[in-house]
């Protein structure tokens, strides 16, 4: 990436054999470390493949001697994992639009509408950036319980819509496109929801791509909310609060189990190992403005 | 609106009255963007937050507000009295000193190592960052499996193999909390040394270049270089740690619903007892105002530090 003349080592005394072993001992420590953290997935995957007098085997054994594939297919219809992912598909696209559409308007408007009060609005917006949702979950509970949004999926797309982080991150994004743009625009007779859609939304797409990612891969995470708003309805439910579900009620063979859990742990590892670059940027987004 | 600036003649004037002048249409647009926002906010955000002040006083009836009653601080005198309010408490100051002896450090020294390597930069980066996408819930539920004392466990297996004793790693007093913040490190660090890594982007190199003029050892230059410059992103990130530590619930939720005795009792996992399993959800408003007021109190010290700070 970055052109490298030194690291705290310098290329020099990479040359010498004090420089090469500490340097040897370095990625030494990184590549134990990627072993411990890439095993519980191997774990996961392996157990996977036992069978169900295997898993139970005292002795350390990461590779069975006979892998049962058909595990995978046994436990792809006994949790129906088409429909958990189809729910939390679902849930997070829904969740995605409401999040990035109300970030992106209320951000255009406080940046570029000047509406009256606008201050205290963000300051609003950005209060409850002090305090978690953890914090609040039972009022909020209780708020959408007597709006009778529990066991759909409006309980959980409506709340989704707030995120305050968004919006700050948007306006300063909005703040730093050249007002000469829109004010061309303006004289040429467009109006606000033109420029918006013409003028702000198109410049504003790599921004909002990271956003949408990382967004996607939280809201994909997320396990209490949906937990509590779909105890009822199973059929609704995404697929980490089914598994949890199957997994408190009834005593499924460890191996389907493990061969589940990995194959629900797939779509997000895929869109990390594809999509990084955005990942890693979304990240210091949020590490440097936050 | 038009024809009464067209009425206006003298350019000075009109420019006179613009500026007390209100374009109500414009107001009324900019309005019309910010509604849907507004209306997510004071639905799901400042009503229960202002509403769980008022439930913390109150008898209350999930379904008919008007059913609830008033009661005074009573909640708040339960809460006090309550056992497990000094036990969850304690737990959540004893998980926060365990995670910083284990897991403040990992990302800030792999951070180090990362930058340092001239090849595999990316594999290492994409390979610790892993753990921090999948859901954990599903997580949990594979290292419960790790950790299991029946004789599948992973754990056990690998410690049997290295001579020692198979231990029942979530259900020992003194070993179930440090199981858990292992599950906590393997699922954060990767994102927290990303962190780390964009800050040491931004460190001269020539000031490595003269300590090793100077003789220098590696060692001294991290520590005299290195960490000096990680420094204020060491203190926000320990205060975004003990902001996470604090909410700690999934973890004792699914493995150890509070256990064994009241080792894994936390502040939010009790709140979601008292609301949710018990159906008192005055207490558990009493419970959410005082981690409110916890967690504010941390959050305005993160957003002072990233003001003030120059890296960030």
């Amino acid at each position: 990436m970055e052109s490298w003349n030194r690291g705290i080592l310098s290329n020099l005394e990479l040359q010498t054999w004090r420089g090469r072993l500490i340097y040897l001992g370095m990625v030494l420590v990184l590549v134990l470390l990627a072993l411990v953290v890439i095993l519980p997935f191997l774990y996961a995957f392996s157990s996977g493949l036992k069978s169900n007098r295997d898993i139970y085997s005292p002795a350390f054994q990461l590779w069975p001697d006979v892998p049962l594939w058909q595990n995978y297919t046994q436990a792809w219809n006994y949790f129906s994992l088409p429909r958990l992912f189809g729910n939390t598909l679902i849930l997070v696209i829904g969740g995605l639009a409401a999040q990035i559409g109300t970030s992106l308007l209320a951000a255009y408007s406080l940046s570029k509408l000047k509406p009256i009060g606008g201050q205290f609005i963000l300051l609003g917006f950005l209060v409850t950036l002090m305090i978690p949702g953890m914090a609040y979950i039972i009022p909020l509970y209780v708020t959408v319980a007597r709006l009778d949004l529990l066991g759909s999926f409006w309980g959980l797309w409506l709340p989704y819509g707030v995120n305050a982080f968004m919006i700050f991150i948007l306006k300063n994004f909005f703040d730093g496109l050249p007002s000469e743009i829109f004010d061309a625009a303006r004289v040429d007779g467009a109006s606000a929801l033109q420029m918006f859609t013409r003028i702000a939304l198109p410049l504003s797409r790599p921004i909002i791509i990271v956003l949408a990612i990382l967004t996607f891969v939280n809201l994909w995470k997320d396990f209490l909310w949906p937990y509590l708003v779909l105890l009822e309805v199973p059929e609704l439910q995404p697929v980490s609060v089914f598994l949890f579900t199957v997994e408190q009620r009834s005593t499924t063979p460890p191996n389907i189990q493990m061969a589940g859990y990995f194959m629900a742990m797939l779509p997000p590892l895929l869109i990390a190992v594809f999509l990084q670059r955005y990942m890693q940027r979304g990240l210091s987004i949020g590490a440097v403005k936050g | 609106m038009n024809v009464f600036k067209a009425q206006v003649p003298a350019a000075e004037a009109s420019s006179r009255v613009r500026r007390w002048q209100i374009n109500w249409q414009q107001q009324i647009t900019a309005y019309a963007f910010l509604l849907p926002a507004i209306l997510a906010f004071a639905a799901f955000a400042w009503w229960p937050i202002f509403n769980s002040i008022l439930m913390s006083f109150q008898q209350v009836n999930l379904v008919d507000a008007s059913k609830s009653s008033w009661v005074g601080f009573k909640n708040f005198e339960r809460m006090f009295l309550d056992p497990t309010f000094a036990a969850s408490w304690r737990n959540s100051f004893e998980f926060a000193i365990l995670s910083i002896i284990i897991g403040f450090f990992i990302p800030v020294l792999v951070g180090i190592l990362v930058n340092e390597m001239r090849w595999a930069k990316g594999f290492f980066r994409v390979v610790y960052f892993l753990p921090s996408v999948i859901p954990p819930l599903i997580a949990i539920l594979v290292w419960r499996l790790i950790y299991s004392p029946q004789p599948g466990g992973l754990l056990n297996q690998i410690v049997i193999g290295l001579g020692g004793r198979s231990q029942d790693w979530l259900f020992n007093t003194s070993l179930t909390k440090p199981s858990m913040l292992i599950i906590m490190t393997w699922g954060g660090f990767g994102a927290t040394m990303l962190i780390y890594l964009a800050t040491l982007q931004d460190l001269p190199i020539e000031l490595y270049e003269a300590a090793e003029i100077d003789g220098a050892s590696v060692w001294q230059r991290i520590w005299h270089i290195t960490l000096p410059h990680l420094r204020s992103t060491m203190l926000v990130m320990m205060i975004v740690q003990v902001l996470g530590i604090v909410q700690i619930f999934l973890e004792p939720f699914v493995l150890t619903k509070g256990g064994p005795g009241q080792a894994t009792m936390t502040p939010v996992f009790t709140l979601y007892r008292k609301g949710f399993l018990n159906g008192d959800y005055g207490l558990a408003a009493a419970w959410s105002v005082l981690l409110m007021i916890v967690l504010g109190f941390l959050s305005i010290i993160y957003l002072r530090l990233t003001r003030s700070t120059p890296n960030n």
